[in-house]
């Protein structure tokens, strides 16, 4: 008899378990089972008055009702876990295309971050990097450079002037004589930096930027100005740049060179940026003038340098093509931001 | 400067077309920036003669022209009224295109066919000082010597090709055709032609030079002063092949006399100058400087003040020309004049140079003079003047001239060496080539095993040394050598350790910390207007202003000398069109001048400025920017209440280390922001990089971690108002003594019943020990030590 009943609860608590909904529901079914008054904790109960030849049957079903009716509410538990899971997790469901929130990320300005590529380049092939003033004496910006007063090179560039000895750096080579002075050869600088021309146009803005490089050494040639301008304008520009020489003239430099840079938008096809040359005039360079490396106490007999220079505003601009230079000193946000 | 193709072809046989001749001349470093062809737009324009006239059938104002254009007669319509049967005019046919943009097409006009239209000189690009008429409203009239059916660029000499070349400063000798036409023999491989310098002179003529002119030179700025006569002088319209040259290198035709002294400053370079003789007083030209308060009716229609600084050529009575730069109205050639007297002189450069920038004069005379002339110069020049006097049969020439010469310009001798040029150049270019060259370029040279002996002519004063001549030898070789060069880098160099800028190298790092936090990165001009210093309320005498003597304008006239202007006006630019929640930030230069006027360098000091105008933005906000950037470094600082005039006085502070002010940040004073059109809650901050930099990197002492657990208590207290955050954690910390891990404000709570003037501050003390865990008694002891010294140095109560 009290195996039937048993059976009768294990068919009777499963259809209950089968048909709860939630956490609850099984609570109830658990308490009703195995509570204090629980049907089988009743029935356990009764085992004392089940004969002596029967209790072990009676025992087995007794836990196999048990173990069936835990088995079922532990994969019952589970199942509704996972349902109200499922639940939570949807209701929590956001709109992911709301925007994301804290702090948006600034910018750099593309000139400081020209001058930190260029200064990684240099430095990695042997540049120190230096400064110097940028109002400068008449004497480092130009006599030094081999630029004595009333000569007619004076005319390649419009100068600011503060009195008659002290100015605006027209160029950063005013930095080169005051290295030369200080530094033993041999050694190698660039000097990146603000600069100023009386001369604003669509093209030209008085305050520039520039960076000069310089190298001193015992047996450096024109050679190795082109192998060195060539990896540095290839790490500028890409792998496939290429560079070119012609003749030109500055003060400070004999031979001196313009350089041309094979056009890092076009490579060398023709487009509007190098006006269909497929070069662009980039860069001023040559060997420093040995008049130059004596007035700032190098022996030219011994010693021999070359030097180089270009304008970092031009630089920034193609790299970013930047098409109106005036964008670069206006501080527009509208600007700014695409530099992100 | 411009030279054109068949000038330099008088001078040299050249055999390349002008588009190669342009290319080469740029491979030598005379870059040919334009190459203008005179006959672009005079393609299909022909000399026609108008064989008959009649009215059109159609319109009044219309003629129909039957036209001879040498192969055909050609009907054409016009509406000019200048033009007669039997004359010659340009005629435009079907495919011209003229100057004017006009194209020209076989057309009907009021049903009767044109087949071309008559062209006036504006359409050929030419007026009255080129050809007679060509000015007029109408139609131009040919002389009547041409042939019907000639293209009309070459019956009116507009065939050439013009090369507009930049010459650098160090070759004032290719100022000229002849200069030009040397450097083209070269490159060509061929011979100049020698000018011809051949004149009439009537030997047995009783007047000399003396009967006309004498030349006093008293002053040492004149190196050499050459003059000659002419008499019956011929003043009229020079012919045509003249004027042709002349109006292709853009010098506008005028007579006789004045186009043949600009004809040999174009051609030789040298320039002159023509006197009637008739108005040189007491027949006599005196070159001095000139004297105080001497002025000069020029031919600009300007008079001028002369000076002692300024160098004359007078006659007995008074200055006649400003010397090398501009002639006299009352001594030059008019119609009138008969007696030509001609100057070809050299003057000191540093005078011509001076005094055209002083006057703001600047002539195609005194460019040449200001880039150097040579002394043996000016005999050419007066040799070829009286040629082409001759030629133009435009007067007598008088026997006998003036030469007075101070100067002397001879060849030099230098010596080169082959292996140090290629040294220098890093290629093997072979003896025998550099000789080649050389001596292409007018510097005779021997080789004498390494040895170069060079005789170098006196017009290339440039050349002095080694360096000189292997850019002589490579600009002629052709820099092309470099373009497959197979080397090494550092072939040649010693190995160097390249070192980043210290300063640079933390600026990078800040600037990259600021773009994660938000911030955009300025670069603005560092030249300012001058009432920058009164903007900002600084002190004039702490912030003295290095100023421009030769400012573009007043906008950009001073050096900056505060980052504070750029960030404001850049805020406020950006408001301006409509931009919202700027944080932007600057590393830049100030310049502050030691003393004024400027006698030595001003202090340049490198700051990084942030400035900050957006909704909710605060002090503390900034505060927790400024001490990120501190933190990069290893500087003790504290913090204490700033003095900056353009900072709002109550929400400003400093960071100190030591007696440096390394950082100034806080919110725009009321009174600056209004200056500079921004609204009040803008935040600035200052930081002092250069100071930064000069720290000694960031070294790390890591101490031991506690393995027992933190103990978190709060405490809210009471105090006044003016007990600072900084000094009660201060407090709290000393408490706590080694058990304090940290210890924070959490909460700052005002209220009417704590009453007027009090605050409630709470603290979250963490608390922790190395050795053991932390018992209660152990906490409440310190606790009540912490309550315990805030009620004695504060007020403190518990809330």
């Amino acid at each position: 008899m009290i195996l039937d009943e048993l059976k009768c609860t294990q068919v009777q608590v499963i259809d209950e378990i089968n048909n709860a909904k939630t956490m609850k529901d099984i609570g109830e079914i658990k308490g009703k089972v195995f509570g204090k008054n629980g049907v089988l904790t009743s029935l356990s109960r009764g085992m004392k008055d089940v004969s002596a030849e029967e209790r072990p049957k009676v025992g087995a079903l007794i836990n196999e009702v048990r173990n069936a009716i835990e088995k079922a509410l532990a994969e019952k538990e589970q199942e509704v876990e996972n349902a109200e899971l499922a639940l939570k997790l949807e209701k929590e469901k956001i709109d992911i295309t709301e925007p994301a929130q804290g702090v948006k990320k600034g910018a750099l300005h593309p000139i400081p971050s020209v001058i930190d590529r260029l200064c990684d380049i240099c430095v990695g092939l042997g540049f120190s990097v230096v400064e110097g003033p940028e109002v400068e004496s008449d004497y480092y910006n130009f006599e030094a450079m081999n630029i004595p007063k009333n000569h007619p090179s004076r005319d390649m560039q419009d100068t600011f002037f503060i009195n008659d000895n002290i100015l605006l750096r027209s160029q950063t080579s005013a930095v080169q004589a005051r290295e030369m002075e200080v530094k033993k050869p041999p050694f190698k600088i660039i000097c990146p930096g603000k600069t100023y021309r009386n001369d604003s146009d669509s093209t030209h803005s008085p305050v520039f930027h520039q960076l000069e490089g310089l190298v001193i050494d015992e047996n450096v040639s024109m050679a190795d100005l082109k192998s060195m301008l060539t990896i540095i304008m290839k790490r500028l520009y890409g792998e496939d740049t290429e560079i070119r020489f012609r003749p030109s003239f500055f003060p400070f430099t004999e031979p001196s060179i313009e350089v041309d840079v094979s056009c890092p938008t076009c490579h060398g096809k023709g487009c509007s940026l190098c006006k269909g040359t497929g070069m662009l005039e980039l860069l001023g360079a040559g060997i420093v003038n040995p008049k130059v490396l004596e007035m700032s106490g190098i022996d030219s007999k011994k010693y021999r340098g070359f030097a180089f220079g270009f304008g970092l505003d031009r630089t920034a601009m193609i790299l970013n093509s930047i098409g109106n230079i005036r964008y670069l000193y206006k501080n527009d946000k509208r600007f700014l931001e695409q530099m992100k | 400067m411009k030279v054109t193709y068949n000038w330099l072809k008088e001078m040299v046989d050249i055999d390349v077309s002008p588009e190669e001749l342009a290319k080469k001349l740029t491979s030598a470093g005379m870059e040919v920036e334009e190459i203008i062809y005179q006959n672009e737009h005079l393609h299909h324009v022909v000399v026609g003669k108008i064989l008959k006239i009649e009215k059109h059938p159609q319109a009044d104002r219309l003629v129909v022209c039957q036209v001879n254009i040498g192969n055909e007669i050609v009907q054409i319509i016009t509406a000019a009224t200048n033009v007669f049967e039997g004359a010659l005019v340009p005629v435009s046919l079907e495919g011209a295109d003229l100057c004017n943009g006009i194209k020209i097409s076989k057309t009907k006009m009021r049903g009767v066919d044109s087949f071309g239209m008559f062209c006036s000189g504006e359409e050929l690009g030419i007026d009255d000082n080129y050809i007679e008429g060509a000015s007029v409203n109408g139609i131009l009239i040919l002389p009547n010597d041409l042939k019907p059916g000639t293209a009309i660029d070459k019956a009116l000499m507009l065939d050439d090709v013009v090369f507009d070349i930049g010459i650098t400063p160090n070759r004032a000798d290719c100022m000229s055709v002849i200069g030009i036409a040397r450097e083209v023999c070269a490159l060509l491989g061929k011979e100049l032609k020698k000018l011809n310098l051949s004149y009439d002179l009537d030997v047995y003529a009783k007047d000399t030079i003396w009967d006309y002119v004498s030349v006093d030179v008293k002053t040492e700025n004149c190196y050499r002063y050459m003059a000659t006569a002419v008499t019956n002088v011929k003043i009229e319209r020079s012919p045509l092949w003249m004027r042709a040259r002349l109006n292709a290198v853009g010098v506008k035709p005028i007579n006789t006399i004045v186009d043949i002294t600009n004809y040999v400053l174009m051609e030789c370079g040298q320039p002159m100058h023509a006197f009637d003789g008739a108005n040189i007083g007491g027949k006599k030209i005196i070159v001095r400087q000139a004297n105080e308060g001497e002025t000069i009716d020029a031919l600009n229609h300007s008079s001028y003040n002369l000076d002692e600084s300024v160098m004359v050529i007078a006659d007995e009575n008074r200055p006649m020309v400003i010397a090398g730069v501009i002639g006299g109205e009352d001594s030059c050639i008019t119609d009138k004049t008969n007696i030509c007297v001609f100057e070809s002189a050299v003057f000191d450069l540093k005078s011509i140079r001076l005094t055209s920038r002083k006057y703001g004069v600047r002539t195609d005379s005194s460019a040449r003079y200001a880039k150097g002339v040579n002394v043996a110069n000016a005999e050419l020049g007066m040799a070829r003047a009286l040629h082409l006097v001759s030629k133009l049969k435009c007067g007598k020439v008088v026997r006998g001239r003036v030469d007075i010469a101070s100067k002397e310009n001879k060849s030099r001798h230098i010596t080169g060496s082959v292996s140090i040029i290629n040294d220098i150049l890093g290629v093997k270019i072979a003896s025998q080539d550099m000789v080649r060259i050389l001596n292409s370029l007018g510097i005779v040279t021997k080789c004498y095993a390494d040895k170069l002996e060079c005789e170098v002519p006196p017009y290339r004063e440039d050349i002095e040394n080694d360096y000189d001549l292997a850019e002589e030898v490579i600009r002629m070789y052709g820099y092309d050598v470099y373009d497959n060069l197979g080397y090494n880098l550092f072939e040649n160099a010693t190995i160097t350790e390249g070192q980043h800028h210290q300063r640079l190298w933390l600026e990078r790092k800040l600037r990259n910390a600021l773009v994660q936090d938000g911030y955009f990165e300025n670069v603005s001009y560092t030249l300012v207007s001058g009432d920058i210093n009164q903007k900002l309320l600084l002190n004039e005498e702490e912030h003295k202003l290095v100023r421009i003597s030769n400012p573009i304008g007043e906008e950009i006239s001073c050096m900056r000398t505060s980052l504070a202007h750029s960030l404001f006006q850049n805020i406020a630019y950006n408001l301006s069109v409509g931009n919202k929640d700027m944080r932007f930030f600057e590393c830049g230069r100030t310049y502050i001048a030691k003393s004024l006027p400027l006698e030595e360098l001003p202090i340049e000091k490198n700051m990084l400025a942030i400035a900050v105008c957006e909704n909710d933005y605060n002090f503390f906000n900034l505060k927790a920017e400024v001490e990120m950037i501190l933190n990069f470094t290893s500087c003790e600082t504290k913090i204490q209440r700033s003095n900056k005039p353009f900072l709002h006085p109550g929400i400003s502070a400093d960071y100190v280390c030591g007696d440096e002010v390394i950082a100034s940040f806080g919110k725009v004073h009321p009174v600056v922001a209004k200056n500079y059109e921004l609204p009040e809650n803008v935040f600035y901050a200052e930081i002092n990089t250069e100071f930064l930099a000069k720290l000694s990197e960031k070294r790390y002492n890591v101490k031991a971690i506690s393995k027992f657990p933190i103990v978190d208590r709060d405490l809210a207290v009471v105090v006044d108002e003016n007990v600072t955050c900084g000094e009660m954690i201060e407090s709290i910390k000393s408490s706590c003594g080694k058990l304090c891990y940290d210890v924070s404000l959490f909460d700052i709570y005002r209220s009417e019943t704590l009453g007027e003037n009090k605050k409630s501050m709470a603290f979250n003390i963490r608390l922790s020990d190395v050795e053991k865990t932390l018992t209660e008694e152990d906490v409440s002891a310190v606790m009540k030590k912490v309550l315990k010294a805030l009620t004695f140095k504060f007020g403190a109560s518990l809330r």
